[in-house]
């Protein structure tokens, strides 16, 4: 057991966050945002990245990355989580869509898919969940037919993040044929956008527009070479993903950076003397440490070549309950003000909070909801009997 | 970094893991716990055989020169079994504080035997009145001591004991002087006893020209509630297996209790906080030993955090338990109780939160 940060990590944290001020604009707020600039800029961000070779810093040398450990990976996803994750959509490419291409890509589908990630030039999303299919994912009714040289593929997907962006490419799940077991017959395809007979209708959320989109596959045509992976056998191939995916966001440091907010607004409004406010903000402190050794444990495991699935999970759970619960505080603190917008001129915190409380309310549903990442653990993990 | 054992922490956690399981099963531990006085010496006598009484002092005063994280790597697993043992308190109240702070003749005099396990150390701090061990003791310091400490460990067979005094840390030795110990009435996981002190002869840890003063206090009871918190964070776990155990033969409605997520899920909330606990021990204890600047925050951070989500997690157990576990014919009052004194003991403090609260720079 070594707890040592390693001063080449703490050094590329330093230029991280010297890049990070350097670049990141007054009005940057994420991607989920009203504001067409901010799309572009997070193309721009990634551009910027690549030219110093750290957007695919993690990548193994020979799919154009730069081979650095899995904890100098770590610092760049705190650094960019905690700024409200500037590569946009693309973070997806780089922590599980490339790394899912690496393993499972054919030589041609890396040498067409891979470099472009690279370069920071293209946007994905992910086509899994269904109207009908959420944490039954196994239940998708998304049908691809293999018709001659391409698949035709039919169905809706909702949920999908940057499809409006617009996202170039889809990582999609559909069914491609009829299996005695649910989990079998399901595969895993990558489609261009631009085919024919897709649609994207935006659905509007609390947090404002482009969180989520509906996206309907009419008759497309997917060639047979954007299959990926073995026919049938796309779940394993997404189960894998997600535990990329668990670990794959440092959500304790956006966690971290609004605690340090709301001691700023405890000092300046008075509060800092509460006991009451500082044991609870003292509390979540703790708890940001407790997730941030959460998730080197599995950190630690990947790095040793164990993928870490139950405890991605555990990280998961821990991080995401921390991150409301930070929301939470932080209403109760800033008081009924709390409820005004980052467009309201006299919005405590530029409305900073308020955003994280609501943009926090689904964290516990997105990527496999609490319950099924408990489900996870408790047969995984504990071993504890399925329902029969 | 890398939070995975090292081949050696390996190999002592499964080595203290095999001999708990063998030697100290919960039968022995009820025993044990029945017995006169609590204290077993054929088990001490076979954990000395192993080392684990020097396992982190001196070389050159008989010890094994490892650190307090084996200590934390050892604790967790005593834990797991709820071994009844003076064995960590007179590692980490005693022997170390005497190491760190003792004049060369104190350590030349005292390491050995404490190393070999031929003597056994605690440390008394609470006085009445004090809510929190970091707090400050009025017991007055000099060449004779008296006055009242509360819930000192292991205080009947100890043969040397520490006095946190308002001028530092004083030792008492058995065989120059003597203190009356009265065992307290404790819903406890070991003997504890309130001594009372009558003009006894002691001296000051370290040279009568530099004694060992409230900051090695506070060093001290920072490694003890880490060492303890592993212990705890072993009981924990014990609870854990013995509700996934329930969990998984009970069978209501048809059908295994565990097949409910109602209770599973309960089961993995006490696997995150125990978790989340161990890793905070073992962080704090890697820092402890390597006298890090950050040891004091991160040994704050980790008792701010076990206050609550060790409580959690024994009452969780109980909740899969149900009545059965309220009985003591369960094994879970074993660790109920361990939880408990170390939570009220070591993780109730104010002072912790508070701390890490001015650390994060609220004013």
């Amino acid at each position: 057991m070594d707890f040592a940060v390693d001063p080449a990590d703490a050094r590329f944290r330093d230029d991280l966050r010297a890049l990070l001020d350097g670049t990141l604009p007054d009005w940057w707020r994420g991607m989920f945002v009203d504001d067409p600039r901010a799309i572009p800029f997070t193309r721009e961000f990634c551009r910027a990245l690549a030219a110093r070779e750290w957007l695919t810093l993690a990548w193994p040398a020979e799919h154009g990355g730069a081979g650095a450990s899995a904890w100098t990976q770590a610092v760049l996803r705190e650094e960019m989580w905690a700024a409200e994750e500037p590569r946009g959509p693309q973070y997806m490419n780089l922590n599980y869509i490339g790394p899912l291409l690496m393993r499972y890509g054919t030589p041609t589908q890396r040498a067409r898919f891979l470099p472009p990630m690279a370069r920071g030039e293209v946007i994905w999303c992910q086509g899994f969940s269904e109207p009908d299919a959420g944490s039954d994912l196994a239940s998708l009714r998304t049908r691809a037919r293999l018709v001659e040289d391409h698949f035709l593929v039919d169905g809706t997907k909702i949920w999908t993040s940057y499809a409006d962006a617009p996202a170039d490419w889809c990582l999609l799940l559909a069914r491609s044929e009829l299996a005695a077991d649910r989990h079998d017959g399901i595969s895993v395809f990558l489609v261009d956008m631009t085919t024919p007979g897709i649609s994207v209708r935006p659905i509007d959320t609390m947090a404002g527009p482009h969180e989520f989109n509906e996206v309907t596959f009419e008759s497309v045509a997917v060639p047979r070479d954007c299959l990926l992976g073995e026919a049938g056998r796309g779940w394993e191939l997404v189960a894998a993903g997600l535990t990329f995916e668990r670990v794959g966001i440092a959500r304790y440091a956006r966690a971290a950076r609004v605690l340090e907010h709301l001691v700023t607004h405890a000092n300046e409004s008075g509060q800092s003397r509460d006991p009451r406010v500082r044991a609870r903000l003292a509390e979540l402190r703790a708890s940001c440490e407790a997730a941030r050794l959460l998730a080197y444990r599995a950190v630690s495991l990947q790095a040793r070549g164990v993928v870490p699935t139950v405890e991605a999970s555990i990280a998961r759970i821990h991080a995401t309950r921390l991150e409301q619960e930070v929301g939470h505080a932080g209403l109760e603190l800033l008081g009924p003000l709390g409820l005004l917008r980052s467009g309201d001129p006299v919005a405590p915190l530029a409305g900073e909070v308020q955003r994280h409380f609501v943009r926090n309310i689904p964290t516990t549903v997105a990527a496999g909801t609490l319950e099924i990442q408990k489900n996870i653990v408790a047969r995984r993990g504990l071993g504890l009997p399925r329902e029969t | 970094m890398d939070l995975t054992w090292s081949d050696e922490q390996e190999m002592l956690a499964d080595a203290a893991a095999a001999f708990v399981r063998r030697e100290c099963p919960p039968e022995r531990v009820r025993a044990i716990e029945a017995s006169d006085g609590g204290h077993d010496q054929p088990l001490w006598d076979a954990m000395a055989e192993l080392g684990w009484c020097g396992l982190a002092l001196p070389v050159e005063h008989g010890g094994s020169g490892r650190g307090v994280l084996e200590v934390t790597v050892l604790a967790e697993q005593l834990g797991r079994g709820a071994v009844p043992s003076p064995l960590l308190d007179s590692t980490a109240l005693a022997a170390l504080p005497i190491a760190w702070a003792g004049s060369d003749a104190q350590r030349a005099r005292l390491l050995p035997a404490l190393a070999a396990g031929r003597s056994i150390g605690t440390l008394a701090v609470l006085e009445p009145g004090m809510t929190d061990a970091w707090g400050d003791v009025s017991v007055p310091g000099g060449t004779r001591i008296s006055g009242q400490k509360l819930l000192v460990p292991w205080a009947h067979v100890a043969d040397v004991l520490l006095v946190a005094s308002s001028s530092g840390l004083y030792l008492l030795e058995a065989a120059r002087t003597a203190w009356d110990s009265v065992s307290h009435d404790a819903f406890a996981g070991e003997p504890l006893f309130a001594v009372t002190l009558l003009d006894a002869c002691t001296e000051p840890l370290g040279s009568p020209e530099r004694p060992a003063g409230p900051e090695t206090t506070h060093r001290v009871l920072d490694t003890a509630a880490v060492v303890r918190l592993a212990y705890a964070v072993g009981a924990a776990e014990a609870c854990l297996d013995l509700a996934v155990r329930h969990a998984s033969q009970r069978v209501q409605f048809g059908r295994p209790i565990g097949t409910f997520q109602a209770v599973a899920h309960r089961c993995v909330d006490m696997r995150v906080e125990i978790d989340a606990c161990r890793y905070l021990a073992f962080q704090a204890a890697w820092s402890l030993e390597r006298e890090d600047r950050a040891a004091p925050l991160e040994v704050t951070a980790a008792l701010t955090y076990a206050r609550g989500a060790l409580r959690r997690v024994f009452l969780d157990a109980h909740q899969v338990h149900g009545a059965s576990g309220f009985s003591t014919e369960s094994d879970l009052h074993l660790f109920t109780r361990r939880l408990t004194e170390f939570e009220i003991t070591f993780a109730s403090s104010r002072r912790h939160p508070d701390l890490l609260a001015t650390a994060m720079g609220l004013s």
